[in-house]
């Protein structure tokens, strides 16, 4: 199908318009649906789209207005990276980032990989106690230094995380916080 | 010592090279981009420490060199010789880099991850330079305890590379396919199989040099293997199709495209000013003649190796100050008169 604006070149780019309830669909190539405006899309048709751009649309666009407020004071405990950052930048700040963020990204993940779960090489080498969220979660391991700081700190991790699953916004920030607070002290090599 | 694009034992084929990349971040550290100029001083430091011996792994020798030690100039040259990307370029912390002389094995530390290993070997290779890479890694997370999550894999600063943190990427030569007229639907189709084609060369739209590269877009929910495996099948198919369409080309046209090879190689031997543009495609016709077995070289030489050499920053490397625009054209031209091997 040729372009219904030059009609010279092929059209690639199908643009549905809905107004009123009223439907029209418009062919056009990609060449004049650059030169035309389409509002917050047309950055689309700007040569080089930036992955980045891309990406933040991805991880962040599905999220209600009203939720997006709450979620802006999730912040890594570890690095500092707020979520609106995260989906600025589509780059996360630390190791830690991602069990924080976990929640609200992981339906994303799995569009943008296709996937949720790692199937190839694993690290040959790794230290034995890991201060791994994922093994505090084991009662047995973190019941020896239940007082130390970074015992606290993957509680409050744990509450902030099962606050952020159930939308409990103003619980997660005091969680948030609170970590915030344990963390204080060692704040210089964070 | 000859570097990986040098070495003229090379097959003229239309897959130029490979390449295999990890992404690794050290679990003690928050990921450069939260890095402060201290912390990532202190960072490359003990990286560097732990790494000085990393040529007794493989018995090959390598130089280390913090970024903001080179010149501009070098790192421009770095980054067409495929060693540093675009975004390093533009990153101001503390990156260093450790390099074999052949420059076929390359650590980038601190750069958008802690470590990015890459390995780029010529002609279509990825099983071994994934092994090599494969290596390397095990030798740095013996020393560097990585981070890393049972679901999530190697965690990276992009989530674009989280998993294996693998990106496999060969590069192909595909002066006949990419003018027909379904390419640029069919490298968008390409997404459909889970691997990336980009051009390597031109301006805006435009392609110089018919150079392409095929990548895995995914990194995470597949092994290397098959990650690799898919990039060598998707380069395998389109060097196929590629001699499909030459091979009649020459059974039809053959004095036309023996007449174009030499029509590019006169043009170069002789030209007193190239726009990169022109010298990229003389090249490719180049490129395929030698493959075709129209023209034969006097030296063996990897027509890429000139193509490399033609690069701005390596054009103003050899001339030791800055050209304009009219002077690179003519420095172009004279380093492919002086460097094109003379023909049977």
């Amino acid at each position: 199908m040729l372009c219904e604006r030059c009609k010279i070149r092929e059209a690639n780019i199908q643009y549905t318009e809905v107004i009123n309830g009223v439907r029209t669909e418009h062919n056009f190539c990609a060449q004049c649906a650059r030169e035309m405006d389409f509002g917050q899309y047309s950055a689309i048709f700007d040569g080089e789209f930036p992955l980045a751009q891309l990406l933040s649309g991805l991880l962040g666009g599905e999220v209600p207005a009203q939720k997006k407020d709450h979620l802006k004071q999730i912040v890594c405990p570890t690095c500092g990276t707020t979520y609106e950052e995260f989906v600025n930048n589509s780059c996360f700040g630390c190791a830690d980032c991602y069990g924080v963020f976990d929640l609200l990204i992981q339906d994303n993940i799995r569009q943008l990989q296709g996937s949720d779960s790692h199937k190839g090489k694993r690290p040959v080498y790794r230290s034995a106690p890991e201060p791994d969220l994922e093994a505090g979660e084991e009662d047995g391991i973190s019941q020896g230094r239940e007082d130390s700081p970074e015992a606290q700190i993957r509680m409050w991790d744990r509450k902030l995380k099962e606050a952020l699953r159930m939308e409990e916004y103003e619980t997660a920030a005091v969680c948030r916080d609170k970590i915030r607070e344990l963390k204080g002290g060692d704040q210089a090599d964070a | 010592m000859l570097k990986w694009f040098e070495q003229p034992e090379q097959e003229s084929g239309n897959i130029v090279c490979s390449k295999v990349r990890l992404a690794r971040n050290w679990s003690e550290y928050v990921f450069p981009s939260r890095l402060s100029q201290e912390q990532s001083k202190e960072l490359l430091s003990k990286l560097g420490e732990g790494l000085k011996d990393l040529g007794d792994l493989d018995g090959r020798d390598y130089e280390s060199a913090y970024l903001s030690d080179l010149t501009e100039l070098d790192r421009r040259a770095l980054q067409e010789r495929r060693i540093l990307n675009s975004s390093i370029l533009e990153k101001k912390s503390p990156m260093s880099l450790l390099i074999t002389r052949e420059e076929d094995i390359s650590l980038v530390l601190n750069g958008m991850d802690h470590i990015r290993i890459q390995v780029l070997l010529p002609g279509l290779r990825l099983a071994e330079a994934l092994k090599t890479a494969d290596q390397i890694d095990d030798y740095v997370n013996a020393r560097f305890d990585y981070a890393f999550d049972e679901k999530y894999g190697y965690l990276t600063s992009f989530p674009t590379n989280m998993g294996t943190g693998m990106r496999a990427t060969a590069m192909v030569h595909l002066p006949s396919l990419s003018m027909g007229k379904k390419f640029p639907a069919m490298l968008n189709d390409m997404g459909r199989f889970g691997v990336s084609i980009r051009g390597v060369y031109g301006e805006g739209r435009e392609n110089y040099g018919a150079l392409y590269e095929i990548s895995n877009q995914k990194t995470l929910g597949r092994t290397e293997k098959e990650l690799t495996d898919l990039v060598n099948k998707v380069a395998i198919q389109l060097n196929d199709q590629e001699n499909q369409v030459r091979e009649m080309s020459l059974k039809r046209h053959r004095l036309e495209r023996e007449d174009e090879v030499y029509k590019s190689y006169g043009v170069m031997k002789y030209a007193r000013r190239l726009t990169m543009k022109d010298a990229m495609t003389f090249l490719s016709q180049l490129m395929s003649g030698v493959c075709d077995g129209l023209v034969k070289l006097e030296e063996p030489c990897p027509v890429f190796r000139l193509m490399l050499g033609i690069q701005t920053a390596n054009l103003q490397k050899l001339s030791d100050r800055p050209l304009g625009k009219e002077e690179l054209d003519m420095a172009r031209a004279a380093y492919l008169r002086s460097e094109l091997p003379g023909i049977f």
